[in-house]
């Protein structure tokens, strides 16, 4: 086997043996013995203590291969004794084992990869590692069983560890420029940043139960398989053009978005997609950073403060501060950001930071206030909503004195520019809602906000059923309702007017299926799916009320204006002749489907 | 290149990508609208497209242009660049908050308003101590000038004000458009001098251009004065002040030595122009205003406003000003993408005029015409891409020491 795909195959075993057993299945092991928390928080003590001490122990004696070996071998030994291991002693030393194991043997792999290959070999093999351990096999597995595989992995990377250079204690890889104290500072605050970030998400994911289920559970699984290793994979492609600060910024921009998610339930299917992708960009970069630049002697030295800083410490305090806020704060989102852009663009742009600054703050400051909400009506509210999701981009409020009649009287010029701000919109994915309250009862609004394609076939509006989880969406319909007035005559007096012309167009029982049946039933008798939902139960048309009704007009009358005062709406897009076919259809049922003569 | 040019390169085109990437996003959403991740819904990422095209793609270039023109350092260049990416960043979690004024094109309110004037009053600081080649008066007259934008933008974004509208059709007046045209035409005209393009011709031809332009004014000053609709002869003519335009503005620039390296864009530009006038003055006339309005068709007419003239203004600016936009390839690409999805759009919207219930009878069609949009976004947000890398690859300047 090529030396490169060894150490890619090493990297995705130690990232399995981390993520899989260290970070999981002991957790689970620990609790399972019925270690409290203050024990379990004494036991990940233990383990990262070692695992600072081994990391240094093998920068000032060197990172070499039977080393790394040894470490491996030694993980594996954790894991298998793991299951055996209480919440006490036995449960310290296995952390302790543990803690020296991945210690020891992160520093060295970091150290040596650079003489084995580059950034992108290791970034198909962090990719790798992270994508092995969201298989549902074994990501659903038990914690004994996962406990095995961590052994396993940990076996699997001692026997991948590239042969060849034992006697070489200090490889001399690539190297891309001097790293002076000041960048590794600079470099370990960044990756410290990050790995505070990664810690807070994945705590606040894993003990969410809908938040797990929704980013973690089923088909999920494969899915972040798939992010992980394209992510890891692409990191790599590009930390091998020579660049880093560019991938650790990404990973912090989709980290951050990924973390803000998670805090509310309407955002948290995004995290499921970002926060794979983050995660597996920036510990490419981690992995990949000690190796980067500088002498080849320092190498160690690097990977021992940026796994001990940023790794130990940074997971420590984000899985803290998840523990105490139960949420990512924005305020450390914010801060993180811009301490990781003054650290990766540096002292000398200070005009810049300075600038960002002074707008970040005015804009933060004249953010400050309430909206004096409490003191609106519902209808004064409605409107703030309409603004704020963005209808107008959908739908206008103007009715044009040529445009069709279904939407109402045109509109009165001077009444729409007394509006503030005026809300004529200029493009109508959807119908005008100047008049809409008119033609749609304040129920047929909120069942249609709730499941838009249910009511309109093929409707290429969202649901908004997340204004419905607060007052939002009770104050937008209160809105929309509140001019019907105007053209409730208007419309009454259309209608009395109205005739389909032409003949009819189009099988009746396919636009009754399509249009009507969901409240109507498919047979017409009012049980439609939808039918509880009502105030009152839509009308059985097989035995009434247009049991007695010879004109077909009088029913498409019905169904082209809808009827004032109840839940039925009118369908104003259909043409007179589809009308005309439907309300034949209608008239039909009474006789079991067959067309009247 | 002043590294300040390339600075405000790197950023239009970032924010072409940004604004390209969320447009294809919104096209995705109308044909799966399943996809809405909760409250970012799509009413509320339809701002971010627009003013990051608007505010980041479109005006950036031209502050490059103004960081060219008044000798602006590469520092206090990234300052001002970096307080006006951070208004917009501001700006588009404000817009994907719901901080929504409601306004198009001047959706700032609060804090995003506060951030977007407090970065113009960076970028005229930048300015003001930039080491500008122009006399005094005229770099003090374009400091002035430059001054009153903060405030402009602080009324034009005020709810309370809104234009003159057309009471049959709820769009703007004849007048309206002709006063927005000629303010871009007075831009345009303004560009080659102020980028040190020497004269080629005699200044006989300048002087019936400049003329010309002097009637549209008073054109508009006069119907603006009038108002009125569509259905009256003075908005109409209003419009058809338009045309001459058409051929006025590449005279202006003919009269140019310009750089090699910007010929390929200019035509592109003019096409489009060209393009852009004859069917915005058609598109304004009774029944067919009256039949795109409200559309498919108006938004085609938006991305052949944006997507293909603005575009190809921007890049044209930036060849100029000496960006490497990479191959030529790509440049053909989303010229062709841009004019396909004009096209279908406009096809749709020509459709849908001639009933309203056209999108909702016709899913094929719909889906078919949403579909190749969103296949025209992918190309475009490659294209842009594309041009973001080649940006930051050092360039030869074509016209070097003039620009």
């Amino acid at each position: 086997m090529k030396i490169q795909a060894r150490a890619a195959g090493a990297v995705a075993a130690v990232y399995g043996f981390f993520l899989i057993f260290a970070q999981f299945a002991f957790v689970e092991l620990l609790r399972g013995h019925g270690a409290g928390p203050a024990a379990e928080k004494w036991a990940l003590g233990a383990m990262a203590v070692a695992g600072i001490a081994a990391g240094f122990g093998v920068a000032k004696r060197g990172a070499t291969v039977v080393g790394l070996r040894l470490a491996l071998v030694l993980a594996a030994c954790a894991a298998v004794l793991a299951p055996w291991a209480s919440g006490g002693v036995s449960g310290m030393g296995v952390a302790v084992l543990t803690g020296l194991a991945v210690g020891g043997g992160t520093v060295s792999l970091a150290a040596l990869l650079p003489g084995w290959c580059g950034a992108r070999w290791i970034g198909w093999g962090t990719g790798l590692g992270y994508a092995i351990c969201n298989v549902p096999w074994v990501f659903s597995a038990s914690p004994e069983m996962q406990a095995w595989i961590g052994a396993g992995f940990a076996l699997l990377g001692s026997w991948l560890v590239p042969s060849g250079l034992e006697e070489q204690r200090v490889p001399s890889g690539p190297s891309h420029g001097e790293v002076g104290v000041g960048g590794a500072v600079v470099a370990v605050g960044v990756f410290l940043a990050l790995v505070w970030l990664d810690s807070a998400a994945f705590f606040i994911i894993q003990h969410e139960r809908d938040l797990k289920e929704g980013t973690w559970g089923g088909a999920m699984l494969w899915r972040n398989a798939g992010l992980h290793l394209l992510a890891g994979g692409l990191a790599g492609e590009w930390l091998a053009r020579r660049v880093w600060k560019e991938p650790v910024a990404v990973a912090w921009g989709v980290l951050a978005i990924a973390a803000l998610a998670v805090n509310h339930p309407s955002t948290r299917g995004l995290a499921g997609w970002m926060y794979p992708v983050g995660v597996s960009i920036y510990s490419a970069a981690l992995v990949t950073w000690p190796g980067w630049a500088g002498r080849s002697s320092t190498v160690v030295w690097r990977a021992a403060w940026v796994f001990a800083v940023a790794g130990w410490f940074g997971s420590a305090n984000g899985i803290g501060m998840a523990q105490a806020l139960q949420r990512v704060p924005w305020e450390f989102v914010a801060i993180s950001g811009a301490g990781l852009a003054l650290a990766l663009t540096g002292w000398r742009a200070w005009r810049q930071w300075l600038a960002v600054g002074g707008v970040l703050g005015i804009a933060c400051w004249r953010s400050q206030g309430g909206t004096g909400a409490s003191r609106e009506t519902a209808e004064e509210r409605g409107r703030q909503v309409y603004l704020a999701e963005g209808c107008i981009a959908c739908h206008s409020r103007f009715v044009r004195p040529e445009d069709p009649e279904g939407w109402g009287p045109p509109s009165n010029v001077d009444k729409v520019l007394h509006e503030r701000p005026v809300t004529i919109g200029n493009r109508r994915q959807g119908p005008d809602l100047t008049h809409v309250g008119a033609r749609r009862s304040a129920a047929w609004l909120k069942e249609h906000f709730l499941a838009p394609q249910k009511w309109v076939v093929g409707s290429p509006m969202p649901s908004y059923a997340h204004l419905f989880e607060d007052d939002r969406g009770a104050d937008l319909i209160a809105w929309l309702m509140s001019d019907q007035e105007d053209a409730r005559e208007w419309r009454g007096v259309r209608s009395l007017e109205w005739r389909p012309e032409g003949e009819p167009e189009g099988e009746g029982s396919r636009l009754f299926a399509a249009h009507c049946a969901v409240c109507h039933g498919p047979e017409g008798r009012g049980d439609g799916e939808f039918a509880k939902r009502w105030v009152r139960q839509p009308a059985n048309l097989v035995e009434g009320p247009f049991v007695w009704t010879v004109d077909a007009s009088t029913v498409a009358r019905a169904i082209h204006w809808g009827l004032p005062g109840t839940d039925m709406p009118g369908h104003e897009l259909l043409s007179d002749g589809e009308t005309l076919a439907l309300a034949k259809w209608v008239l039909a049922l009474r006789t079991g489907g067959k067309p009247e003569e | 290149m002043n590294g300040g040019v390339r600075s405000a390169a790197r950023h239009a085109l970032g924010w072409l990508v940004v604004a390209n990437a969320v447009g294809l996003w919104l096209s995705l959403l109308l044909l799966f609208p399943k996809w809405q991740v909760g409250e970012w819904t799509y009413g509320r990422w339809v701002p971010v497209h627009l003013n990051g095209q608007l505010y980041g793609w479109t005006a950036l270039p031209m502050v490059a242009w103004l960081f060219g023109v008044y000798g602006v350092s590469r520092r206090w260049a990234d300052a001002a660049l970096g307080a006006w990416s951070a208004a917009l960043a501001v700006g588009g979690l404000s817009w994907l908050n719901g901080g929504s004024s409601g306004k198009i094109f001047l959706d700032w309110k609060g804090g995003a308003l506060a951030g977007l004037l407090v970065a113009m009053g960076i970028l005229w600081v930048a300015l003001w101590r930039g080491e500008c080649r122009w006399r005094p008066v005229l770099r003090w007259g374009g400091l002035v000038g430059l001054a009153m934008i903060p405030v402009m933008m602080a009324v034009a974004a005020s709810p309370e004000l809104y234009p003159p509208i057309d009471s049959t059709t709820g769009g703007p007046t004849g007048s309206s458009l002709l006063g927005s045209t000629l303010f871009v035409v007075g831009l345009m005209m303004l560009l080659p001098a102020s980028v040190g393009l020497r004269l080629a011709t005699d200044g006989r031809t300048g002087r019936i251009v400049l003329g010309y332009f002097g009637l549209s004014w008073a054109v508009f000053g006069v119907t603006e004065f009038l108002g009125g609709t569509h259905w009256d002869f003075w908005q109409e003519g209003a419009m058809v002040m338009l045309v001459p335009w058409v051929v006025g503005l590449p005279i202006w620039w003919r009269r140019y030595e310009w750089p090699e390296g910007t010929q390929w864009w200019r035509q592109a530009m003019f096409g489009w122009w060209a393009l852009l006038v004859l069917s915005g003055v058609t598109a304004y006339f009774p029944d067919v205003l009256d039949r795109l309005k409200f559309t498919q068709g108006l938004v085609a007419h938006s991305h052949l406003a944006m997507a293909g003239f603005t575009t190809s203004f921007c890049a044209c600016l930036l060849r100029l000003l000496g960006v490497n936009l990479g191959s030529r390839f790509s440049a053909w690409l989303w010229q062709g993408a841009a004019w396909v999805m004009v096209g279908v759009l406009m096809g749709m919207g020509w459709a849908e005029g001639g009933g309203v219930a056209w999108m909702a009878e016709n899913p094929g069609w719909r889906i078919a015409g949403w579909g190749i949009r969103s296949g025209c976004g992918v190309v475009m947000l490659a294209v842009s891409l594309h041009w973001w890398l080649a940006a930051g690859v050092s360039g030869e300047s074509k016209c070097g020491a003039k620009a």
